[in-house]
């Protein structure tokens, strides 16, 4: 009870008065101390965020949610509030600009996310339908599909012959995902896939892509991918990074899956809380980034 | 009383037949009326509802009071000594005919015959009137002379045609007695002869020459009298045998009623053994058998329900004796702790009482004292949380009466169907009341969902092809399945329905419930609950199980508890759903 009386107390006084004190002391601002003395990535940013959001000027807090375009004009009002001369302090202005895009990127990336998995697949959509058969021209290049409808879908892991039912949970945002994975990573994407077919391992390519799909939103909703973000990307991250992501997760969670060398495929649920856990942990590190180890992303990695 | 005197006399009448009726006709019509129902004094009749019947006591009474006589069970009492006479599967109507009063009846009726020597039996039996001697009246004729046309007896014909003349008559056997012509009736001379066949005159066809020439029948269609009259005799005696086999076919289905109603009532049997010893068996008739039959369903379930009676109640036993066990274990702990806490009490005032160097000297134990007692008031206090103190014991009882004891019952249920049918949206609905739009499901998800006093474990299988051979690992203690049809989905019920039958034939959901929801009743166009049952051919495929369509729809719940209201209704018994 005391001690959370006493929490509570210097949540509310005694942090600032500390923030005071050292702010006369250094003679700078808890921005420019974060920037100064933190490393970029994912910590710096992070504090950065905190900072803002427990500031109690109007212009602080909102800054988090500008748009991305008035950004330069925030940090602007930001040095002339805290009264630092841009001449003097140069490297301040850049880092505060690139820590605000990429906090301002990621609400964006969330929102947009969010948009797409709301969109429900529609088979009357031409825009749908050739992506859908374009993932299955990248999954099986050497078989043609006989029909739209068609028990082929199984063979590359979807429930029943249409795919369209597969989709209702994630929308369109299934698709993307597996369509990137199968286009942009397509060795490793046909190597899960050959593997996903062995009896040993048997699940099903196509709905796994969708649970993982599953597994990376509500990763990114939780904010537990903001380290991964902060660190990769050196600016506003964008869908691309989210479906990197997806496909290091997917990579990921094949070798995890053979590792674990579970009995069968009513295991599921149990493996992929089992690897959930173990990512979150992965990330709970700042200076953790999910790094795929394959081409397609290797020039998106900062630093 | 006297009443009572004459149905005695009635009882044995066949031995001293001779005696009583040994008068004229007027004298036997008499000894009729003496034959009386002693209960309602109407006249014994030959059958109908005046009938004798034989009650086991000896008495006769008639049908019909037989049939106001009031039943104690299965019995009649005789209303003149209280006897009891106990009635077969037909009632009265199973009482024996009292024969010999029957014959009497019958003896008395013909009367006067009954004396007459052997020439009256054959003229009884054929009921022709006795002819008797034109002579003398106390004799019978047994001839005829056509000549002077009279009837005679053997004697007096004798007697009369003694001389040489009268000798000569033709006499013939009353039976070749030729037929007399009948005059006509308007001339009195000429004989009929001819027959008139018009229409009109069907009322009186006979006429003689004169009426064929001159007199009414003038110019009228005849014929002649002997070979129509021959003709109207043929046809008679097609008639008889007509009549005849008409007879036989009556007697041969009252002998079958007979038959019939022997076979029913049972009876004995003359049985011939091994060693040829010749004994009578009593034959169970279908009556028997019939009530044999329920008595031993009866006492089958008796049976039965005694054992299940003794299970539930060992189970309750030892549920009784486990928790008393354990209270009496706390009470024990509850008192050594007790005598712990008072030990130290003690020893605190004690030392409180000594000088000060013991007091210092005794600070160490004090506080060591102090910390067990602290610990041990922490583990008092953890203990008093989690145990409640509770003297209910709850009781319910599942449909086949098995007793649970417990503030909710544990039903196991594993919902099934195809991909994409909605089962762990309904799920998630069920357990979160909120509707979200699930991702296929690899594997299974396991929630648990409580409703009224019940506790549903409900298992969510995936539906993809490659799951379906992995459906059985869920089966084992099944309670009930939950199969989801999605209704908006027309071409894919055929597939649902060779799932279905493809679970029914499984050993392990032999006893379970099935449970099917009819998914998706909101979407536009989707299949109503009649035409699923229809399409899946239900009330073929779940013959013998307990089974129920539910039409629901996900997104809003609807039906959803309706469905588990079903379920709790099967798994309990009638009457405990509403003691919480």
């Amino acid at each position: 009870m005391f001690v959370q009386v006493c929490l509570y107390f210097y949540c509310k006084c005694l942090w600032r008065c500390l923030k005071f004190v050292v702010r006369k002391l250094t003679g700078r601002c808890e921005l420019q101390r974060i920037c100064y003395n933190i490393k970029p990535g994912a910590s710096r940013t992070m504090k950065i965020e905190t900072s803002l959001r427990g500031s109690k000027n109007k212009l602080l807090q909102t800054s988090v949610s500008v748009h991305p375009d008035a950004i330069e004009k925030t940090i602007d009002d930001i040095m002339e509030l805290k009264k630092i001369n841009p001449d003097i302090n140069p490297q301040l202005g850049v880092s505060l600009q690139a820590c605000l895009l990429q906090i301002v990127g990621y609400r964006n990336l969330v929102a947009e996310v969010e948009k797409l998995r709301r969109e429900p697949y529609d088979s009357e959509n031409p825009q749908h339908e050739e992506m859908l058969l374009k993932l299955w021209k990248c999954l099986k290049p050497d078989c043609p599909l006989e029909a739209r409808i068609s028990k082929q879908w199984c063979e590359i892991g979807f429930q029943g012959d249409d795919p369209k039912t597969d989709f209702r949970g994630m929308g369109l945002l299934g698709l993307y995902n597996l369509l990137y994975f199968a286009e942009r990573d397509a060795a490793v994407a046909q190597q899960v896939l050959s593997d996903s077919l062995q009896p040993k391992y048997s699940y099903s390519f196509a709905i796994v892509g969708i649970n993982i799909t599953d597994l990376a939103y509500n990763l990114l909703v939780s904010g537990a991918l903001k380290t991964h973000f902060y660190n990769v990307a050196p600016e506003a991250p964008t869908l691309s990074h989210f479906q990197q992501t997806f496909c290091y997760l997917m990579h990921e969670f094949h070798k995890f899956w053979i590792e674990e060398d579970p009995l069968d495929i009513m295991e599921f649920n149990r493996v992929r809380e089992k690897f959930h856990k173990r990512i979150l942990k992965q990330l709970q590190n700042p200076d953790m980034a999910l790094c795929p180890h394959f081409a397609a992303s290797e020039s998106l990695i900062n630093m | 009383m006297a009443a009572m005197g004459v149905n005695k006399a009635g009882l044995g009448p066949g031995l001293d037949a001779g005696p009583r009726h040994s008068g004229s006709r007027g004298m036997a019509g008499a000894a009729v009326k003496v034959l009386e129902c002693g209960v309602c004094e109407d006249v014994f009749s030959l059958q109908g509802d005046k009938v004798p019947r034989l009650l086991l006591c000896g008495h006769t009474v008639c049908h019909d009071c037989l049939t106001r006589l009031p039943l104690h069970g299965r019995a009649v009492r005789c209303p003149f000594d209280r006897q009891v006479t106990e009635l077969g599967d037909s009632g009265v109507w199973g009482l024996k005919k009292n024969f010999a009063l029957l014959e009497l009846l019958e003896r008395l009726q013909n009367g006067p015959a009954g004396q007459c020597g052997t020439t009256e039996e054959a003229i009884g039996q054929s009921g022709e009137s006795i002819i008797r001697c034109d002579e003398d009246e106390a004799h019978v004729a047994s001839v005829y002379c056509t000549v002077c046309a009279t009837h005679l007896c053997a004697e007096c014909s004798q007697l009369t045609h003694s001389t040489k003349t009268l000798a000569k008559h033709r006499r013939v056997p009353l039976a070749e007695k030729p037929h007399e012509k009948t005059m006509c009736c308007q001339h009195q001379v000429h004989a009929i002869e001819f027959v008139c066949l018009e229409e009109d005159c069907q009322t009186s066809p006979l006429m003689c020459c004169v009426c064929k020439e001159y007199g009414k029948h003038q110019g009228h269609k005849h014929s002649v009298l002997e070979p129509e009259a021959n003709q109207i005799r043929a046809s008679i005696l097609d008639m008889a045998h007509c009549i005849r086999t008409f007879t036989e076919e009556i007697s041969d289905y009252s002998r079958k009623l007979v038959g019939i109603v022997q076979q029913i009532e049972g009876g004995e049997q003359i049985v011939e053994d091994g060693v040829g010893m010749a004994h009578t068996e009593h034959a169970p008739g279908t009556a028997e058998n019939a009530r044999s039959c329920v008595r031993a369903y009866f006492s089958d379930l008796h049976e039965t329900l005694c054992r299940q009676e003794e299970m539930a109640l060992s189970v309750v036993d030892a549920h009784v004796r486990e928790k008393l066990i354990w209270l009496r274990q706390q009470q024990e702990d509850m008192t050594i702790l007790l005598s712990q806490v008072s030990t130290a009490c003690l020893h605190c005032e004690k030392t409180l009482q000594q000088d000060d160097c013991r007091v210092v000297l005794a600070k160490q134990e004090i506080t060591r004292l102090l910390e067990t007692l602290q610990k041990q008031q922490q583990q008092f206090t953890e203990l008093a949380d989690h145990i409640q103190l509770d003297a209910s014991i709850p009781v319910t009882f599942t449909k086949d009466n098995r007793v649970h004891i417990g503030p909710k019952m544990e039903i196991r249920v594993v919902t099934l169907g195809l991909d994409g049918a909605g089962k762990t949206t309904i799920l998630f609905k069920l357990k979160q009341d909120e509707f979200m739009q699930p991702i296929p499901t690899i594997g299974f998800n396991v929630e648990t969902v409580e409703y009224k006093n019940l506790k549903f474990t409900i298992w969510d299988v995936g539906g993809k092809h490659k799951l379906r051979p992995l459906w059985k690992h869920y089966y084992l203690n099944t309670q009930a399945v939950v199969f989801v049809v999605d209704s908006s989905h027309r071409d894919r019920v055929s597939e649902a329905h060779s799932e279905l039958a493809k679970l029914l034939t499984e050993k392990e959901l032999r006893d379970a419930l099935l449970l099917i929801f009819a998914n998706k009743q909101d979407v536009a166009g989707a299949l109503s609950v009649e035409e699923i049952t229809e399409m899946l051919s239900l009330h073929k495929l779940c013959c013998g199980r307990s089974w129920y369509i539910q039409g629901c729809d996900a997104q809003s719940g609807m039906g959803l508890y309706e469905g588990l209201d079903w379920l709790s209704r099967q798994l309990v018994a009638a009457g405990v759903l509403d003691v919480a």
